[in-house]
């Protein structure tokens, strides 16, 4: 939670025109395996949104899912959905999870393997008492629109892991819950199958425009299929904003090397004006950086932190171009990954890893010039106190 | 537990282990079992080895003797239904609800099954019997009144002892499908909507049903070839199963061989034919994931009922454990058939006389250790040649060898022991009444078991790290020595004690082998109690089960699964 408040302030996190609060969570804390996973989680979900819990494994976010589905208890805190309360330790409310009206896609994906592919999708149907001939048309529906309508009958032993995943979503979208909740979906395809299966569920997203909250350590699935994205560590929030907020202005050490590749370098302050950059003194370099109201915390030996992601600095042959943040530098090193090019920058200020295209190379050992925009200069938090 | 091997591919030449171990197999067990069959066509004289003359007349007296069937078949069923339904209530408190002493309780309800039958029937018929047992004496002694309260001898009470003695192997089975179910399934169930009685009974039930009917079914073939619990508690009322029969037919005036195999094959048939409708009902529809992950899935809070439910499983083990146990120590203690619980005229005589002056049992106890040594470790050697030559080589044939492994689990011991017996009668050397014959009875009819433990450990072995020794420049002997016995040695030792345990407490296998030259410690309780001597033979059977409990602790530490099945 830390740095929700002021970073709401600062660049207003909310998505366009946000619906009304559909889930609630406040104080939530609760335990895993008897140790404390949770501890005081608070934020909301407004209705039609694609919102992600995001983070390494053990922050939390898989039990604060599973809270809010009613398959675990919290030990304190509040959830309420769609203005019922179904979880209060205080008022001693627990609504189990048949009643929450909620829709789960497991890690595992569940599919019960004594039926049939449509027994899965029509079993939430039948549980409403729908009529047969609606169950099947709603069933045949839905997974046309996964793409299965060709496995209707088929029995789920039968199915491929990709297959698997395709029909819980079926499954889960089927009777129109109140929202829904993926549990690391993706985490157990392969790293191919996983790309495409992210680009189907962000077209199938769009086609039911459900609410979703969408648990996930991969950085790239957070960014890609939600609105905003609720980064997690050891049990509470870390930072809440739109994927690119995020991106571009991580609040702390932790975020900014947990989503994307960034370098994170330390120095001490030189400069600091209101409104105006930032300089920190790294090395022999001074490094002018985006301006800051107050600053975040210094490390254990009173360093300021900042953090440049690899995409953003600049390397030019031939003249300076500019005369902030601007150093000569040599090409330490150069890995050619295909699409793109890793450069270990020797400047005034250390090393630097760049990131490039092969549209355009550099050789290594050769001398040019390395230019740092100011506002891709982000001071972060330390994050020593953990 | 009939899982096929693997679907080997097509064309693939017979390799020459398999062919052999085939062989092998074929040779020790459907050589008797012929001779079985020859000896049910016998119509000659009686007495022959080789029918001199065939027909069918033999099953044809057996239809006089319809009520040995039916009675078998009475029995196996409620018991096997008892037991496996007692298995699944205690499986589902201990892995599924919140009852306190999870871990204790789980190792308690196990035991009943290593001390045996033979323990069990004992022990309840000196509990239960309805003049001398001590439930009815208290009983008389508190009311007055000079009914018995219980009669353990009688069908119910067959049933009930059947089914507590081996409902620790259906829970094991039962309990093991319990926790590789993945818990989300029925999660997800509950989040879709359903109640918990509709996921109980729509998802549940559905996914646990062939791991129940696996367990019910191996209860059943079991109880259908069981002998001490019929014959210590039906006999004395002429209640006959077939087992019993059989024994019975054995042991007359003159030996009436023929109608005892004839019986013998009917009830082989009868096995054979639940085995057949088993694995047709569940074709295609076991969804256990063999040797996969294991779950602990959240249990559920039953709040006021966890006490009954913790005092059901208490009971059980009161039951099956402390009062059978507890009932023979006492009387092990006493100085003549009369029990007196007041601990003044106890004595140790009676396991002075059973370990050192009588030389019978002295001698028993001996032969069953060095039996116990011999069936572990042949049955060890053996399970594993199996199961190595199974999952770890190439070539056709692998499906039927491990079919042939398993056929003797389908087999009454007993009867197999008979067909057993003949084959070395039939021998030109003496092999019949030595402790060769009753190691080699016990190789064959533990030989399922041993590969099932076995299977478990070679399977959980991965390839690739033998397969990384070789890469790294050791050879099939070294890579052997230094990394598969070191790996494999846990579970190949869990498999030795277990078989070395089984084979303590055997009797349905020796009771025709064990000859006078070579005694051993089950038929010779049971001999024992045949002859009357009540202290005596219970303490034999403290000394048993000693023996069995120090095995029960050295499983314990080499394995944490406890007995494996």
């Amino acid at each position: 939670m830390k740095h929700e408040q002021s970073l709401a302030d600062v660049r207003g996190v909310m998505p366009q025109a946000p619906g009304r609060p559909l889930i609630r969570v406040s104080g939530l804390e609760a335990c895993y395996n008897g140790k404390p996973a949770v501890r005081g989680v608070s934020f909301v979900i407004y209705e039609g949104e694609q919102l992600s819990l995001l983070g390494p494994s053990g922050c939390g976010k898989t039990t604060t899912l599973r809270c809010i589905a009613g398959l675990e208890t919290p030990t304190a805190g509040e959830i309420v959905i769609d203005d019922h309360i179904v979880f209060s330790a205080r008022q001693g409310i627990d609504i189990p999870s048949e009643r929450r009206s909620l829709s789960m896609v497991f890690q595992s994906y569940a599919i019960w393997p004594h039926m049939t592919v449509f027994e899965n999708v029509a079993y939430p149907l039948r549980l409403r008492k729908e009529r047969a001939n609606q169950i099947k048309l709603r069933v045949t529906e839905v997974l046309r629109m996964v793409g299965m309508e060709a496995f209707i009958d088929q029995p789920a032993t039968n199915l491929s892991g990709g297959q698997q995943q395709r029909v819980a979503l079926a499954r889960s979208y089927a009777y129109l819950p109140k929202a829904l909740l993926l549990d690391e979906p993706l985490s157990n395809l392969d790293a191919r199958l996983r790309v495409r299966m992210r680009e189907e569920l962000k077209r199938i997203q769009r086609q039911f425009r459900v609410t979703n909250l969408y648990v996930t350590h991969d950085q790239e699935e957070a960014m890609a299929l939600s609105d905003r994205i609720i980064v997690m560590r050891d049990g509470v929030i870390e930072q809440v904003g739109k994927p690119l907020d995020i991106y571009d202005a991580p609040c702390s050490r932790f975020v900014a090397d947990f989503i994307g590749a960034a370098n994170i370098l330390n120095g001490q302050v030189a400069e600091r004006r209101p409104g105006e950059a930032v300089v920190l003194e790294i090395g022999s370099a001074r490094l002018a950086c985006a301006p800051r109201v107050d600053m975040p915390a210094p490390n254990a030996k009173g360093e300021s932190l900042v953090a440049v992601r690899t995409v953003y600095p600049e390397l030019r042959r031939g003249s300076k171009g500019t005369s902030v943040n601007c150093w000569p530098a040599t090409i330490k090193e150069r890995i050619l990954l295909g699409d793109i090019v890793n450069y270990v920058v020797e400047w005034p200020g250390g090393v630097l890893r760049v990131q490039g295209f092969p549209n355009m190379l550099y050789l290594e050992g050769e001398p040019l010039w390395l230019h740092i925009p100011a506002e891709r200069a982000i001071l972060v938090d330390a994050d020593e106190e953990r | 537990m009939l899982r096929s091997a693997h679907s080997t591919s097509a064309r693939k030449p017979v390799s020459l282990p398999v062919l052999a171990l085939v062989a092998t197999l074929v040779l020790i067990i459907g050589y008797p079992l012929l001779l079985l069959v020859a000896m049910a066509l016998n119509v000659g004289d009686a007495q022959a080895l080789l029918p001199t003359h065939w027909g069918l007349a033999n099953f044809i007296r057996l239809l006089r003797h319809l009520d040995w069937i039916r009675n078998t078949l009475l029995v196996a069923l409620a018991g096997s239904t008892f037991g496996t339904a007692l298995a699944l209530l205690l499986a589902w408190i201990i892995y599924r609800t919140t009852v306190p002493g999870r871990a204790i309780l789980e190792l308690l309800v196990t035991i009943p099954y290593p001390v045996g039958p033979l323990v069990g029937a004992l022990a309840w018929s000196e509990l239960a019997s309805p003049r001398g047992g001590l439930i009815n004496v208290l009983f008389h002694a508190f009311t007055g009144s000079h009914a018995s309260l219980v009669n353990v001898y009688s069908v119910p009470g067959i049933v009930f002892v059947m089914a507590i003695f081996e409902a620790p192997v259906a829970f094991l089975m039962i309990g093991a499908a319990m926790r590789q179910m993945d818990p989300s399934l029925e999660e997800c169930s509950a989040v879709m909507g359903a109640g918990r009685l509709t996921t109980a009974l729509r998802i549940t039930a559905p996914l646990m049903l062939p791991a129940i009917l696996s367990a019910w079914l191996f209860l059943f073939i079991s109880m259908m070839g069981a002998f001490a619990i019929p014959t210590i508690l039906g006999t004395s009322s002429r209640f006959y199963v077939a087992t019993t029969a059989i024994y019975m037919l054995f042991q007359g005036y003159p030996p009436q061989y023929p109608l005892a195999a004839a019986l013998g094959l009917v009830l082989i048939v009868f096995a054979a034919s639940a085995v057949w409708l088993y694995t047709r009902a569940l074709r295609g529809r076991s969804y256990a994931v063999v040797g996969g992950r294991t779950y602990r899935p959240r249990p559920i809070d039953m709040k006021g009922l966890t006490p009954l439910l913790f005092a059901i499983v208490c009971a059980y083990i009161v039951v099956a454990l402390v009062l059978p146990l507890g009932i023979l120590l006492v009387a092990s203690l006493q100085r003549n058939s009369n029990i007196t619980l007041s601990a003044a005229s106890w004595t140790l005589h009676n396991y002075r006389y059973v370990l050192v002056d009588f030389p019978t049992t002295r001698q028993a106890i001996v032969n069953s250790l060095l039996l116990g040594v011999g069936t572990g470790t042949l049955g060890t050697a053996f399970a594993t040649i199996l199961a190595w030559v199974i999952h770890r080589s190439r070539g056709a044939g692998r499906g039927i060898l491990e079919q042939l492994t398993m056929v003797p689990q389908s087999l009454p011991r007993l009867i197999f022991a008979a067909a057993l017996l003949w084959m070395m009668l039939a021998l030109p050397f003496k092999l019949y009444g030595t402790l060769f014959a009753v190691l080699i009875a016990y190789t064959i009819v533990f030989l399922p078991l041993a590969y099932r433990s076995i299977t478990g450990v070679v399977v959980q072995l991965d390839r690739s790290l033998e397969e990384a020794g070789r890469v790294l420049g050791g050879g099939w002997l070294s890579v052997m020595r230094s990394i598969t016995v070191p790996l494999l040695s846990p579970g190949l030792l869990a498999a030795w004690v277990l078989l070395f345990m089984v084979s303590v407490r055997e009797v349905s296998a020796s009771i025709f082998l064990a000859g006078p030259g070579a005694q051993v410690l089950g038929p010779a309780i049971f001999n024992f109690w045949d002859s009357g001597g009540l202290p005596q033979v219970s303490a034999l059977v403290i000394v048993q089960t000693a023996i069995i409990f120090v095995a029960l602790v050295v499983i314990r530490s080499v394995s944490r699964k406890g007995i494996a099945l």
